[in-house]
């Protein structure tokens, strides 16, 4: 039975012809759309996350603490909210580090009459300390330390890369509702037409005693096909996009978002967009199933 | 197998009001063969709407195959129209269809099993003189042999009842004779026949119980 309303689902789409066609275009391009932010969002997340990892806060002191005020200091920091690990840096290892960093120019350093950098201690706090509310009031903790001078680095530019990122996705959300909506109401459009030269069918199962869902089966079955179909050329079409886009892309990403690869859509990924476009197919062909009959 | 009991049908067209059928009470036996006579207006198809549940009556009761009609839900309804065969003056076939695919789509929607499908329909075509033309499309088809198409579609699916209104209307006198040898060979066949037509001559020529109605009203049952 169920291979018989398939057929009839399919007879019907062929009937609705270039309306069915624009309902599954329109998917496609919605679902492309809300793929492409989806695929975006996902990257600058990974993004966030390993500049998170990465993310260090820096505890300028006022003046160099000698080895036993430097161990007692390194544990009581240890021991605020939010700090995961502190490295203590003193003046003598500061300078050595901007000799490499200047390399061949590290004469440079050497000509100074007395060392200028300060001693600190280099913290990486801890998930919730490197979130915006986590890391400013461990910001504020080390900078009422007695032996602070100042407190550098932050997350602040990170969690508006991270703001940035949700903005992005709401925009994509909003780009693929819109575009969801237009196809909704296409394939309702397609699905009226179908009901329409149908009507002699559905006359005859009404008058023969068919079973309900018999005669209304079709009508949905052909609005989620168009669904799955709009579904399916979204995923090729992103897939296609990420082979020929990905590579040439790449090295700008590494340089800016510092990951090695975009990835692509994971599989939950895709099954959601196929569900979606289904259940768009469907609502449309339920839709049209209202508007048309008593 | 039929039971009406004071039925009456009002239309209502805005704020006028239309009757259509008054006050008609009637039994049919199983088994029998009933013409329903009377001219156009009068109320037969009307009447035959009530009896398949398109239609609810405005006053009366209506039993059909022991069930009260108009008390019955939407799957009861249905499940009530697998037991009847319903047969129309203008033959409704489905244009972009075969004569088998008309006479097998309705065997689909009912649930055949596949494997009995392709039997019965031939089963049906053949009992109405139309094997030869299964693959023909109802465009291709004479008047005659789209009335015989839907008998064949109607009796497919073995109804305990046929309800038959005007097949012959559009036909001429030969296939008409046709047509009605077909309908008294589905009645030879133990189904009771509902035959609805505006020719009173036709209605003699069967001699059979025949109901005569006219301005909605039951004038005469003899027969």
């Amino acid at each position: 039975m169920f291979g018989f309303l398939l057929g009839e689902a399919l007879r019907d789409l062929r009937r609705a012809g270039r309306v069915a066609v624009s309902a599954i275009v329109l998917i496609t391009l919605s679902l492309a759309a809300l793929g492409a932010f989806w695929l975006l969002s996902s990257n600058l997340a990974e993004a966030v996350v390993q500049f998170r990892e990465r993310v260090k806060i820096v505890v300028y002191l006022k003046r160099e603490p000698s080895s036993g005020e430097s161990r007692a200091l390194v544990e009581r920091v240890r021991a605020l909210p939010g700090v995961a690990v502190v490295r203590y840096v003193g003046k003598a290892e500061a300078l050595g580090t901007l000799k490499q960093v200047l390399g061949k120019d590290a004469a440079v350093a050497d000509a100074l009459p007395q060392n200028p950098l300060p001693a600190s201690l280099e913290i990486t706090p801890t998930a919730e300390g490197a979130t915006l509310e986590g890391a400013r009031a461990l910001v504020m903790r080390l900078g009422a330390l007695p032996e602070t001078d100042e407190v550098g680095g932050g997350v602040e530019w990170m969690e508006q890369f991270a703001h940035g990122r949700r903005l992005l996705w709401l925009f994509g959300l909003g780009v693929g509702a819109v575009l969801a909506a237009a196809a909704i109401l296409t394939v309702t459009t397609a699905t009226t037409l179908v009901l329409h030269a149908r009507r002699d069918e559905m006359e005859i199962m009404r008058l023969v005693g068919a079973p309900e869902h018999v005669v209304r089966l079709p009508l949905l079955l052909q609005g989620m096909m168009q669904g799955l179909l709009g579904a399916m050329l979204a995923i090729w079409l992103l897939v296609g996009c990420y082979a020929i886009l990905g590579p040439r892309v790449e090295p700008l990403v590494r340089e800016t978002l510092g990951l090695a690869r975009l990835t692509f859509l994971r599989p939950h990924n895709v099954a959601f967009l196929m569900l979606a476009g289904t259940l768009l197919g469907g609502v449309g062909g339920i839709l049209a199933r209202g508007r048309a009959e008593p | 197998m039929i039971e009406l009991h004071r039925v009456s049908k009002v239309y209502s067209v805005g704020p006028v009001k239309v009757p259509a059928l008054s006050d008609v009470s009637f039994r049919v036996g199983k088994g029998e063969f009933v013409t329903l006579c009377g001219p156009s207006g009068a109320g037969k198809t009307t009447l035959l709407r009530l009896l398949y549940r398109e239609e609810i009556p405005t006053e009366g009761e209506i039993e059909v195959l022991r069930q009260d009609v108009t008390a019955l839900t939407r799957s009861q309804v249905a499940a009530l129209r697998r037991s009847i065969g319903i047969v129309f003056q203008d033959a409704k076939l489905l244009p972009g269809r075969t004569v088998y695919e008309n006479v097998a789509f309705v065997l689909r929607v009912l649930g055949t099993p596949r494997r009995e499908i392709t039997g019965r329909v031939f089963d049906a075509l053949r009992a109405v003189g139309l094997s030869a033309r299964a693959q023909a499309y109802p465009p291709q088809l004479s008047q005659g042999e789209a009335q015989r198409a839907a008998l064949a579609r109607a009796v497919a699916r073995k109804p305990l009842l046929l309800i038959a209104d005007e097949p012959t209307g559009n036909l001429d006198e030969g296939m008409a004779a046709e047509v009605i040898e077909i309908v008294r060979d589905i009645w030879a066949g133990g189904t009771t026949v509902l035959f609805a037509t505006h020719q009173a001559t036709l209605a003699a020529a069967l001699k059979q119980r025949t109901l005569s109605l006219q301005n909605g009203r039951l004038l005469k049952d003899e027969g």
